[in-house]
């Protein structure tokens, strides 16, 4: 029994050491934003702020149009995962419940095509869109998000294809066609995989760095690019102390999303991870 | 509630029903099939038709120069130089961070108090920005005022320059295994996919804690393990962004402060397309590059059936 205790007690020093490791890059970075800059650079280095300096902050949202870039991260990410849940949604539906010829390659395709690494395709995008004038435009976004992602089109694929086949003969024999069986019968059952959906996707648009680097220029980009490019001093160096304030500020709603929806977040990871 | 099914058949459907089901499927996937096309393919191609041609990015003076550009690769040191410290970066990551997810996961499938905290502060990394990722980590290896140095100094111990070599290359993957909470948990899940009788059998059979392990517990989830190989494999391949951001680079093209150690094959593509404006060299370099995942992609695929074990029915839900 004691000897039990005691692999307990082992274990958790082990948790906690671990989570010193996961969670203290994060801590440094909140840390870091309330050091005022001289207490940054002291020697030794200090953990603890000795006055948390808010004013890192105001720095952070008055030194660059924070709201402006929020806003554009804000518009892209929540178009983008409002389009590309309805379009995985609907794709995700054809293939779990329609027949049709070559539906087996199509869906071989789709799975091999999560596995394309997307940088091969970005960089040509660029070029491409930049000859075509989308560079500088939020079209690009749209496209993919009319696109569908083939990561959500199998989550929503999985979910339907588990529903009884009753719920659409019931609906066939009341003269319903396919558009309306999916608009007002699957859609509605599928509101927690919508909603998982709709996380992931504005996660990933909120998170995105190289797409939005290469096809917005500094005026129309998004939170994620300018905060890695603001924040100097006259000499051309970095504010380290009001960059951090800024990063803070940018992850908050992430970690807000993830917190209250983790269950979401492990659901899908699961589903893709464990059935795939 | 199962409901026995009476003799109620589906409602017959004729042969105009299953001609109007087919278009429909088609109609229903074409979102994906023509973003494919267009999103994907055509890029794709343009890329290669790039490739055959010496175009810089802006000028319309360029020319077909045919496969020269793939030849004049096959000589570039840099190139492959890349390539083998990319190579070298996956296999370091890849088992690393299969294994450490897989001892988190069997760490915290145990029946114990506030696990589900540490799960979440273990998950959590996964889910930060790239951005912030490399804004964090650059504060905690900052030489003079980071996290890692400071905990150096208390241990009495000198400080250390973390980014740049050779320390760059591991601050590299310490940032790259600071993420692996996706992994985590679709291990976690996988062990508790795992049947408890088939484990509590092997204990009958005198088996002890790491016999059940390795031999009933290891088996079930290797196509967990499987799928993580081949996804981690693809991921560390097309890493730019992290090395890019750790180093002081702040402005497209900017690539010039990026430690060797860390310029990856796609930070070479980056540097040929963005510092020295060929366009139709980088293609090529991305073209070669695809053929390698793909390459790669299929030996890990052939490879499972050595150590990949599937239950019989594989697709079931089909």
């Amino acid at each position: 029994m004691t000897d039990r205790r005691l692999g307990a007690g082992r274990t958790y020093l082990l948790l906690m050491v671990l989570a010193v490791f996961f969670a203290g890059p994060l801590a440094w970075l909140v840390l870091a934003a309330l050091k005022e800059q001289s207490e940054w650079v002291a020697i030794p280095i200090h953990f603890l702020p000795e006055a948390p300096q808010w004013s890192n902050f105001t720095d952070a949202v008055t030194q660059i149009n924070f709201l402006a870039y929020t806003g554009n991260s804000l518009f892209l990410s929540g178009t983008y995962a409002v389009l590309v849940t309805f379009s995985s949604a609907a794709v995700g539906f054809g293939f779990a419940r329609l027949k049709g010829r070559g539906k087996r390659p199509l869906f071989a395709v789709l799975l091999s095509t999560m596995m394309l690494p997307s940088i091969l395709t970005l960089i040509p995008t660029y070029v491409l869109y930049s000859r075509l004038g989308l560079v500088n435009t939020y079209w690009p976004w749209v496209l993919w998000g009319l696109a569908a992602s083939p990561y959500l089109v199998f989550l929503f694929r999985q979910f339907f294809a588990a529903i009884p086949k009753d719920f659409e003969d019931a609906a066939i024999i009341d003269g319903c066609g396919y558009g309306r069986i999916f608009w007002r019968i699957f859609l509605p059952l599928s509101k927690p995989v919508l909603l998982t959906s709709l996380l992931l996707s504005f996660t990933w648009m909120w998170g995105d760095y190289l797409a939005p680097a290469l096809l917005l220029d500094i005026d129309h980009t998004t939170l994620s690019v300018a905060i890695t490019q603001s924040y100097r001093n006259p000499h051309g160096d970095y504010i380290p102390t009001v960059q951090a304030a800024a990063a803070t500020l940018y992850v908050v709603p992430v970690m807000l999303i993830f917190l209250f929806a983790q269950r979401y977040f492990v659901r899908s990871v699961v589903s893709s991870g464990v059935k795939g | 509630m199962v409901v026995q099914k009476a003799k109620r058949t589906a409602p017959a459907r004729p042969a105009r029903w299953s001609r109007y089901s087919g278009r429909t499927f088609y109609l229903f996937v074409s979102p994906w099939v023509l973003g494919f096309l267009l999103l994907t393919a055509v890029p794709l191609g343009y890329a290669f038709a790039i490739s055959l041609t010496n175009f810089d990015g802006s000028s319309s003076l360029w020319r077909w120069v045919g496969l020269s550009n793939y030849r004049e690769l096959m000589r570039d040191s840099d190139a492959w130089a890349s390539l083998a410290r990319t190579l070298a970066y996956t296999a370091l990551v890849v088992p690393l961070s299969v294994a450490i997810s897989l001892g988190l996961a069997v760490l915290l499938n145990r029946r114990l108090r506030a696990v589900g905290l540490f799960r979440t502060i273990f998950f959590l990394p996964s889910v930060v920005p790239i951005v912030a990722t490399a804004i964090m980590w650059k504060l905690v290896f900052n030489r003079d005022s980071g996290l890692l140095n400071a905990i150096l100094e208390r241990l009495g111990l000198g400080a250390v320059t973390w980014l740049v070599d050779p320390t760059a290359f591991y601050a590299l993957i310490i940032l790259t295994l600071w993420g692996l909470g996706t992994g985590m948990v679709i291990m976690l899940a996988a062990l508790q996919g795992v049947p408890i009788e088939l484990e509590e059998a092997a204990v009958v059979d005198g088996a002890g804690r790491w016999r059940v392990f390795r031999h009933v517990t290891l088996p079930m989830i290797s196509p967990v393990l499987f799928f993580q190989v081949v996804t981690g494999v693809i991921m560390s391949f097309q890493v730019l962004v992290q090395p890019l951001l750790l180093a002081e680079t702040n402005s497209i093209g900017a690539v010039t402060n990026v430690p060797p150690s860390t310029h990856l094959y796609m930070v070479q593509v980056y540097q040929e397309y963005f510092a020295n404006q060929r366009f139709g060299y980088g293609s090529a370099m991305l073209w070669v590059f695809f053929v390698i995942i793909l390459v790669s992609t299929l030996l890990v695929q052939r490879s499972s059936r050595f150590w990949v074990y599937y239950e019989v029915d594989r697709d079931q839900n089909d």
